[in-house]
């Protein structure tokens, strides 16, 4: 294929990425669901962070796709099946209101083409088997989380609130916190999941602050399009206020922020979505309708992105 | 936006209140004029018209309290309630006037001095509920406290009326005004329970938010 056919293939791609990643992105569900701000204005500050972050954060180009859990040599046509996958099924999922590990489709992409090159021992299924029992305790680090926090909050704070001025005012308060916790976690992760996108076209001679600027806009024109789906489904799982929304999102944040300090592979989407049951549990409140859907597409999302990236490879890998 | 909302909620709320208790007082004095037989009805209008006023604020109040989509969900539902209740005791209280608009008789002189003690009740209750709802806003336990003198007074109240309505029904002159006569105290007695109701519910609130 020519160069310039090249360049804008791999442009068009990213772009195809940074939005499959930002449409999957339940960030603002916590805001949403306590009503800290409204659809419009959370989409606006979305994009904002988006823009932001992709241009400030998301200059280092991220690793290899798959380097560790394939056994094969990795090709060009290999990532971009595998990034083209995970993105289709970040999509589905998106289209209908599922948060789901973007990681987790990355594996299940990879799983599929090593099965598919090189048979079972194309896979590193070693370090699968010990990411997966992190992936297992995501969402129960999440629920025990949430749960012992709000129990804290509930104790130290809610239990001595006087009059419902009082509460009016805690709620205000929590929802300052939460506000900022949210735009610093949508500020980083806007930069580190533009990198993902943008790496692939790092490197073809375009200017670096255009990619990421396209890829921050392509990112939010995700949350825009698709995103507010998964943020209005994750947002309703269970009735929220400031103290609860923080109660959930700011142990999980912080947890996740620990766990990638540490190499530890813990899944965001799943550690919030079990965040919201455990303190669904704490307040003794109902889990509304929808989250068997969630769990639903979490245990498809292995063998539909394996799926994707083995009906993917042989189209990619003739055109490339 | 949203303490601009507030601060007009409470403005609101504490309108609503005034002319609430303004309209009760109004009440209360007409019933000394009618125990002195001095009443002119046409005055029973200034009541039904704080209820109309009270409406057209409970109205502006209620639209307000729905429009702040950021208001805690579970304390928009409660003023909501709250609001409710309280009208319904003013409708009660407007009922009276109307009622006492067309009551032809004299009140019998040998319960006048009972009447008198529950409508005095009637009017102190209401006081302490306007209170109770200011207190409701920034602290629980004094509003509780209210809540056990409303819940005290309105003990006192039944055993008036039931004292009342012994002396009404042994009367054996024209039935007509024994029955007007029991319906009057039972309205003014029904305003009383109903303020203990809403004291009630109240006081379910304090106890349940501190478990939110």
């Amino acid at each position: 294929m020519a160069a310039i056919s090249i360049i804008i293939l791999f442009i068009i791609i990213s772009i195809f990425i940074s939005f499959a990643i930002g449409a999957n992105d339940e960030t603002f569900a916590t805001v949403h669901g306590s009503k800290t701000l409204m659809m419009r204005e959370l989409l606006i500050l979305a994009t904002i962070l988006a823009i932001a972050g992709a241009f400030f954060l998301g200059r280092a180009v991220s690793e290899t796709v798959g380097k560790d859990l394939l056994n094969i040599s990795i090709s060009n046509s290999i990532v971009l099946t595998i990034l083209i996958s995970t993105s289709i099924w970040l999509i589905l999922s998106s289209s209908l209101g599922a948060p789901i590990s973007t990681t987790h489709s990355t594996i299940g992409s990879i799983m599929g083409i090593g099965i598919l090159i090189g048979g079972f021992g194309g896979v590193n299924w070693l370090l699968i088997i010990e990411m997966s029992f992190w992936w297992l305790l995501s969402p129960v680090i999440g629920y025990i989380a949430s749960y012992v926090v709000y129990k804290l909050i509930h104790k130290g704070i809610i239990s001595r609130l006087n009059g419902f001025k009082d509460f009016e005012r805690t709620e205000k308060i929590f929802s300052y916190i939460l506000l900022g916790v949210i735009c610093l976690t949508a500020f980083s992760r806007a930069g580190n999941d533009v990198s993902n996108a943008a790496g692939i076209v790092v490197g073809l001679g375009i200017n670096v602050d255009l990619i990421l600027i396209i890829s921050g806009l392509c990112f939010s024109a995700g949350i825009v399009v698709l995103g507010r789906r998964v943020i209005k489904s994750v947002g309703n799982i269970t009735e929220l206020v400031p103290t609860s929304a923080f109660a959930s999102e700011v142990p999980t944040a912080v947890i996740l922020f620990v766990g990638t300090f540490l190499g530890i592979p813990l899944s965001g989407s799943h550690m919030l979505v079990a965040s919201l049951i455990g303190l669904s549990k704490a307040r003794r409140a109902p889990v509304k309708k929808g989250l068997w859907k969630i769990v639903i597409v979490w245990i498809l999302t292995f063998p539909m992105a394996a799926l994707l990236a083995v009906l993917l490879f042989f189209p990619i890998d003739f055109f490339l | 936006m949203k303490s601009k909302s507030e601060k007009s909620i409470d403005e609101i709320a504490k309108e609503y209140n005034s002319e609430f208790l303004k309209g009760a007082k109004r009440l209360n004095e007409l019933m000394k004029d009618f125990l002195e037989n001095k009443l002119d009805k046409s005055d029973l209008d200034d009541v039904i018209d704080a209820e109309r006023r009270c409406d057209r604020i409970k109205e502006k109040y209620i639209q307000v309290l729905f429009q702040d989509k950021r208001a805690l969900p579970f304390l928009v539902e409660d003023r909501y309630k709250i609001i409710t209740l309280v009208d319904e005791a003013l409708g009660k209280v407007e009922f009276i006037a109307r009622f006492l608009k067309i009551y032809p008789f004299d009140l019998y002189e040998d319960i006048s001095g009972d009447f008198k003690k529950m409508c005095d009740t009637c009017s102190v209750l209401i006081e302490i509920l306007i209170d109770s709802l200011e207190l409701m806003e920034i602290n629980f336990d004094k509003a509780y406290e209210k809540t056990v003198e409303i819940e005290n007074l309105r003990r006192e109240a039944r055993k008036v009326r039931y004292k009342l309505l012994g002396v009404i029904y042994k009367k054996t002159d024209d039935p007509i005004r024994v029955l007007l006569t029991s319906k009057l105290v039972n309205n003014v007695y029904n305003i009383i329970a109903w303020i203990e109701d809403i004291a009630d519910y109240l006081r379910g609130l304090i106890i349940k938010y501190p478990t939110r």
